[in-house]
């Protein structure tokens, strides 16, 4: 856990950093049109780098949760269960939109993880990206990321 | 004030307000709105504005009516999903999150949803009453709000957020300090230049904050869950109006908190260019200063329910009172519902009173009416919507996260939108399990790009010179309680070492009002 936080500070410090560097390539000072643009943006990366810093030093000088693990044993596998599909289903956005995407993600958790009856996995998963359908494509008229397999299946291209 | 002509002026608007036209549209436009309100991503705001072309068949008042009460309901259902699932709905409801959700998972939705809509009610109902009494005079103080003013107050609610989290206030600041960083990401306001995007085309449309609030709170929270492997069961939630009564009886004790609230909360909304969500932190930050179990807000205080929902809504009241009578919109959504104004043929300002007394007073009446009628719509449905905890975690964690990716993509309509809730989720979840708090993040990222201008202009006008906010009064004030505000968490750690480790019971209350 000490390790995590100390990497993770660390982690925040360099980002302080990019960040300050980033910012002083605006102008910084006073312009013709009061403070530049980058002026603010610029303090507070300068800001965000002491406080990160602050927090390095601080977490150092204690010993704070030495030896304890960063996760509880088994928990890493159960995290990732959860996000790389919902990883998978941005990743495929583009051929399976978010209504099949969806479909899949949930038909595959509920079914897998939950280990709930067929049936009520079927009703969940098809029923649930079905109402979003409905409400968001024709009600809100909001256009979500339908994919080219939809899209085929809907308007045939 | 003529009284009597206000009194008479009242009741015609509410004849006006009670037409059976009116008075439909209004609930079809309540119903509408909690919708939108429940919805991620699908805000107010735009709620507002994809409801503006139907208004263009109907008459000034009823158009005005619909669109208003769009937005009551959509105030109302901002709470819902904040509480059952940790997404915001709406972002005024994200400080509704910080104490509604723990009720919740301690398996009291019923008694947060109660006293979201309550509280919001009464915020409500109180402001409009201030509305229809002291509209003209209460729009003449809000224009010697100046920049520097308006930075003062903004102060306030930095130093209010940042001594929110009873962890450590080092890290508070640097989450506040991250949080205004991403607000200037884009196009500066000033200048047209692209700052912070390292390159990136994509992100000079700037960074959202409903998607790293989606991300770090909604997605967060489930990572959070999955990882203590706890809840595969739905929760066991008592399900009855029971839960409304009960909550009721709270509420003489929170006496002054609504009040407060209410106060704080029409102030902020009438004060041009703020609304609804800065006043709903602000109320958060100082109920929580205030309160005798102010250490303890976080962990599913009623009390962390009321403050932000009271001034919530207050400021969406508030926030209509210039919008009418100066044509300054209080709000982004009183900025899409004056766009209307200018559809509909009529002039906002001083005149539209003598001149459109039936829009204007059918507005006011409708006010009235449609908090009672959206009160009472919301209120029976807490047993319904209390009812979806009960839904086991395997098919509630899929369905948040598509929820969650389409309020996402909602926003923009971008695919890097999605990337970017999914790194924040990720992100989140790393800040949360290391001690670094959320909520100055998201109020940073929401109110950074009020400051920064806020900031620029008051520095334009001082020439330079910071001096400019110690010299004028009213921003001098604020300063000084931003700083009382911000120091006292410092204070509050340096005590407790003198103590010898020993946490003082009670959070200190003689904050800087």
């Amino acid at each position: 856990m000490r390790k995590a936080a100390l990497a993770f500070a660390g982690l925040l410090v360099l980002a302080g950093i990019v960040f300050m560097r980033e910012a002083s390539g605006l102008p910084t000072g006073w312009t013709a049109s009061g403070p530049g643009p980058g002026f603010f943006p610029f303090w507070l990366a300068t800001g965000f780098t002491l406080a990160a810093l602050a927090v390095l030093v601080r977490t150092w000088s204690s010993n704070h949760g030495q030896g304890e693990p960063f996760l509880p044993g088994g928990a890493w596998k159960r995290i990732l269960v959860v996000f790389l599909p919902m990883v998978g289903v941005v990743a495929f956005l583009h051929y399976l939109g978010i209504y099949l995407g969806g479909l899949l993600y949930l038909l595959g958790y509920t079914r897998l993880v939950g280990r709930h009856p067929w049936p009520l996995v079927l009703a969940v998963s098809v029923g649930v990206p079905l109402v979003l359908f409905f409400v968001f494509e024709r009600w809100f008229l909001m256009p979500m990321p339908k994919g080219l397999l939809l899209e085929w299946l809907l308007y045939g291209r | 004030m003529d009284l009597a002509r206000t009194l008479h002026d009242l009741l015609y608007g509410l004849g006006v307000a009670a037409s059976p036209e009116n008075l439909m549209v209004a609930v079809v436009g309540l119903l509408l709105g909690t919708a939108i309100g429940v919805l991620p991503g699908l805000g107010g705001t735009n709620g507002v504005a994809l409801l503006l072309p139907l208004t263009f068949h109907l008459r000034p008042t009823a158009a005005i009516i619909l669109l208003a009460s769009v937005y009551w309901g959509a105030i109302f259902g901002g709470a819902i999903t904040s509480i059952l699932f940790r997404i915001p709905g709406e972002p005024w409801s994200v400080a509704t999150m910080f104490d509604g959700y723990p009720l919740a998972k301690q398996g009291k939705p019923g008694v947060a949803l109660t006293a979201a809509f309550t509280s919001s009610f009464i915020g409500a109902f109180v402001s409009i009453v201030l509305f229809t009494f002291f509209a003209p005079p209460l729009a003449e103080l809000a224009l010697k709000f100046g920049p520097p003013e308006n930075f003062a107050v903004l102060l306030l609610a930095f130093a209010t957020i940042a001594g929110l989290e009873s962890g450590d206030p080092v890290k508070a600041v640097l989450m506040t300090f991250l949080g205004l960083l991403l607000a200037t990401v884009g196009f500066d306001i000033v200048s047209g230049s692209p700052r912070m995007t390292f390159g990136s085309v994509a992100l000079q449309s700037g960074v959202n904050f409903v998607i790293i609030a989606i991300g770090v709170f909604g997605l967060g929270e489930i990572l959070l869950t999955v990882e203590e492997a706890l809840r595969i069961e739905g929760l066991r939630a008592r399900l009855s109006f029971r839960d409304v009564w009960e909550t009721w009886k709270l509420f003489p004790r929170y006496v002054w908190t609504i009040v407060r609230s209410t106060l704080l909360g029409f102030w902020i909304g009438v004060l041009p260019g703020t609304g609804a969500t800065p006043a709903s932190f602000m109320s958060y930050g100082i109920a929580r200063q205030f309160s005798p179990r102010g250490s303890k807000f976080g962990t599913g205080e009623v009390e962390g329910v009321v403050a932000p929902e009271t001034a919530a809504h207050a400021a969406g009241i508030g926030a209509l009172l210039p919008m009418v009578t100066l044509g300054i919109p209080g709000s982004p959504t009183a900025a899409v519902m004056l766009a209307g104004f200018f559809i509909w043929g009529l002039n906002p300002g001083p005149l539209l009173f003598q001149e459109n007394r039936e829009f204007v007073w059918g507005l006011i009446g409708s006010m009235y009416l449609t908090n009672v009628i959206g009160v009472l719509i919301v209120l029976t449905l807490v047993p319904v919507f209390a009812a979806i905890v009960r839904i086991p975690f395997a098919i509630l964690a899929p369905l948040i996260t598509i929820l969650c990716s389409i309020g996402a993509y909602a926003v923009n309509n971008q695919v890097l939108d999605l990337w970017i809730m999914l790194g924040s989720g990720l992100a989140g979840y790393l800040f949360k399990k290391l001690g670094y708090p959320l909520a100055p993040l998201v109020v940073a990222l929401v109110l950074g790009d009020m400051t920064e201008q806020a900031f620029r202009q008051s520095l334009i006008m001082g020439q330079g010179s910071p001096a400019i906010f110690f010299t004028r009064p009213i921003a001098a004030f604020f300063v000084a309680a931003s700083v009382v505000v911000f120091l006292l968490p410092f204070a509050r750690n340096v005590l407790r070492r003198a103590r010898g480790g020993a946490i003082p019971a009670e959070a200190p209350g003689a904050a800087g009002s």
